[in-house]
C-alpha cells in the first residue's frame, strides 16, 4: 500500500502554485496530480516519491494535508499490459471504485493507482497474476 | 369634527419636563408595587432584598435589577403576570424562531393606553383624523399591524387594514380611497415604487402625504429617496413587542430624532458593558421601564438598541426627550427576511461539529431584495481526512442542521484551517453587506 497525498484547498487562484511551489522547494518530483472541484472548495490528489517529506513540506508551507491509502500496481507500458490487471480483478468479483493510470518510463513501465476500500483483495490479486505491488516510487 | 384631545392622550404629550419627571416619580413605584405581583419580579426583589416600598421616586430606577430577552424566555409562559388571567385581553409573542417564543400580555386598558400612545405619536407626525390610512404591515402575533391599526382608529382616521403584499391591489386602495398616511417596512415601500415606475406610473400621483416607517433597520440615504419618489414625508417609528410594539417612539415633523413617550417609559440609557449610565449624549444601550402598563409591567428591560438620547429643546414645543437614529445593537441579533436570527443560534450549530474549528464569519448580503446568508466555517486542523465525500457531507449536514435552528437556508463555505478571523478578543463574526 501506498500514500497518496491529499490537500484541501479553497477554490481560489494562487493555490495550485502554492502546493506546487511548497514540492518544488522541497525537491519533491510530482508523479501525477488531480482535483477533485466541489465548487467552493477542492481537493488536490498528489502522488509523489517520498509522501512522508512532502506532506511535511506542505504542512509547513500552512497546508492542510492527509494521506489517503491506494494500491500501486506496476504494469509493462504496452498495449495489452492493462487486461492482465483487470481480467485478475474480475476473477475475483472486485470493481474498482476510483483509480488513474500514468507512465514512469516511456514504453517501460506504467503504474495503475486504485482507491477504495478493499485495497489488500486488489493487491493480492495482482501479486496473484504476477504483477508487482509497489511500495516504494523512489 | 371630534374632539381628539382626550383620544391622543393631550395633557401627557404637552407635558413640560417638571411634569413628566413628577409623574414618572408617582408613576414607578406604582409600577415596582404591580411587578411584585407576579412570580417572577418577587422572587428576583428577594433575592436582591428590595422592598416594592423602597421605590420612592424616579431616581431610585437604578436600585432595580435588568430584566434581559433571556429573562422573558426564562419566564414564559406566564411567570411574569400580574393580574387574573380573566383580565386579560390580548397577548402578542415575539418573533423568535426557535425554542420558546416570549410572550406579552395585556389587559383592556393596557391596549388602550398603547392605542393612545400610537395615536398620540400618528398625530405627532401630522396624521389627523380627516386622513385615510393604508395599514401595510402584517396582523398577527406581529405588534406592528394591530398596534397601528387600534391607534389609527382611535385617532380617528379612516383604516384601510390591507396587510402586507399584493401589489397591485395596494396601489388601487390607496388611489381609489385617497390614502394619504400609509405604514409600511421601508423596503416594502421601495417595492412599491419601483413596481409602480417599471409600469411606467408615477407613485407622486398617490398623494401620499406621511409614511410611517419602521420593523427593520434603514439608511437615512433610503429615507430620502423614498422622499423623494413618493413626495411624502417619511417618518421613523421605533417600537419593541416588549414594551408593546409601535408607539414607543415617534418623529415629529422636524424629523430629527424620535421622540420617547416619557409618561409610558422610563427612559436610561447605559454602557451595555458596564451597566453603568452612559455621560449624558452618549450613545449607549436603550434601557425601558414601562409605567402604565398593569398586565406585565417590564422593570429596566435592556433593549439591546443603541442609542443616544437627545434632550435639547425640539422646535416642535415637545418635551418629550428624543432618540437619535439606532447605530445598532448592543448583542448582534439579526433581522434576516424578516427573522430574527442569533449569532449564538449558528454557533451553536458549528461548535457540535467535530471536523470545525473554532472561526466563523457570518456574511450578509442581498441580492434580488432578498436577504442572503453565507456562512464561512474553517475545517479544523485534523478534520480533513482525505476525503471528498466527508467534505461533502460536512457541508450537507451544517445546511441541513442550520435549516432546523434558523428557519433557512444558508449557503455554507469550508474555508482552511487559519484562514478566518481568531476567535480571540472581538472578533467580527457579522459581516453585513445589506445595504
Amino acid at each position: 500500500m501506498y500514500n497518496e497525498i491529499r490537500v484541501f484547498v479553497e477554490n481560489k487562484s494562487g493555490k495550485l502554485a502554492k502546493v506546487a511551489g511548497a514540492l518544488g522547494n522541497a525537491g519533491i518530483d510530482i508523479i501525477n496530480i488531480e482535483l477533485a472541484d466541489e465548487g467552493q472548495f477542492g481537493v488536490f490528489k498528489l502522488l509523489t516519491a517520498d509522501p512522508q517529506k512532502a506532506k511535511q513540506a506542505l504542512e509547513n508551507a500552512g497546508m492542510t494535508v492527509a494521506f489517503n491509502k491506494v494500491a500501486v500496481i506496476e504494469i509493462a507500458d504496452q498495449p495489452g499490459s492493462l487486461v492482465k490487471l483487470a481480467k485478475a480483478l474480475e476473477n475475483e468479483g472486485m470493481s474498482v471504485q476510483d483509480a488513474y493510470g500514468c507512465i514512469l518510463d516511456r514504453g517501460k513501465r506504467a503504474i495503475f493507482v486504485v482507491k477504495g476500500d478493499n485495497l489488500e483483495a486488489i493487491e493480492s490479486a495482482a501479486k496473484g497474476a504476477g504483477l508487482k505491488v509497489l511500495d516504494s516510487l523512489e | 369634527m371630534i374632539d381628539i384631545s382626550e383620544r391622543i392622550g393631550e395633557r401627557f404629550k404637552n407635558m413640560s419636563r417638571d411634569q413628566i419627571e413628577a409623574f414618572q416619580s408617582e408613576a414607578l413605584p406604582k409600577t415596582v408595587a404591580q411587578a411584585a405581583k407576579s412570580p417572577w419580579f418577587a422572587a428576583k426583589f428577594k433575592e436582591m432584598g428590595i422592598e416594592p416600598g423602597d421605590i420612592k421616586s424616579r431616581d431610585d430606577v437604578t436600585r432595580l435589577p435588568f430584566t434581559t430577552k433571556n429573562d422573558l424566555r426564562l419566564s414564559y409562559p406566564a411567570q411574569m403576570l400580574t393580574v387574573d388571567p380573566v383580565d386579560i385581553i390580548r397577548m402578542h409573542t415575539s418573533s423568535g424562531t426557535t425554542g420558546k417564543p416570549t410572550a406579552i400580555f395585556h389587559t383592556a386598558q393596557d391596549v388602550a393606553n398603547w392605542a393612545e400612545l400610537m395615536a398620540r405619536s400618528l398625530y405627532l407626525a401630522g396624521a389627523r383624523p380627516d386622513d385615510v390610512f393604508q395599514n401595510m404591515s402584517g396582523y398577527g402575533l406581529f405588534t406592528g399591524g394591530l398596534g397601528l391599526h387600534y391607534g389609527a382608529e382611535r385617532l380617528g382616521m379612516w383604516v384601510i387594514p390591507a396587510g402586507p403584499g399584493n401589489t397591485a391591489r395596494q396601489i388601487l386602495l390607496i388611489r381609489d380611497f385617497h390614502v394619504t398616511v400609509i405604514h409600511a417596512t421601508p423596503s416594502y415601500a421601495m417595492h412599491v415604487a419601483e413596481r409602480m415606475i417599471a409600469e411606467g406610473d408615477d407613485p407622486r400621483s398617490l398623494g401620499i402625504k406621511i409614511a410611517a416607517l419602521g420593523a427593520e433597520p434603514y439608511t437615512e440615504e433610503m429615507r430620502h429617496k423614498l422622499q423623494d419618489l413618493y413626495g411624502f414625508k417619511a417618518m421613523n417609528s421605533y417600537g419593541l413587542s416588549e414594551m408593546n410594539g409601535p408607539g414607543v417612539a415617534f418623529e415629529c415633523k422636524y424629523q430629527n430624532g424620535m421622540h420617547i413617550w416619557e409618561d409610558s417609559y422610563l427612559v436610561e440609557v447605559i454602557n451595555p458593558d458596564t451597566l453603568q449610565p452612559a455621560a449624558e449624549g452618549e450613545v449607549g444601550e436603550l434601557v425601558l421601564t414601562t409605567l402604565r402598563r398593569t398586565a406585565m409591567p417590564l422593570i429596566r428591560y435592556r433593549t439591546r438598541d443603541l442609542t443616544r438620547l437627545i434632550t435639547d429643546e425640539c422646535p416642535c414645543g415637545c418635551k418629550h426627550s428624543r432618540l437619535s437614529r439606532f447605530v445598532g445593537r448592543s448583542d448582534d441579533m439579526l433581522i434576516i427576511r424578516g427573522v430574527n436570527v442569533f449569532p449564538s443560534q449558528i454557533e451553536e450549530v458549528l461548535m457540535r461539529n467535530k471536523w470545525l474549528g473554532g472561526n466563523y464569519v457570518i456574511e450578509l448580503t442581498k441580492s434580488a431584495a432578498l436577504d442572503q446568508m453565507n456562512i464561512k466555517v474553517e475545517l479544523s486542523k485534523d478534520g480533513f481526512d482525505g476525503t471528498v465525500e466527508t467534505l461533502r457531507k460536512l457541508r450537507g449536514d451544517l445546511q441541513r442542521q442550520l435549516k432546523e435552528q434558523i428557519g433557512f437556508t444558508a449557503a455554507v463555505e469550508v474555508t482552511e484551517p487559519g484562514s478566518l478571523p481568531a476567535s480571540e478578543g472581538k472578533a467580527k463574526r457579522v459581516v453585513d453587506l445589506r445595504s
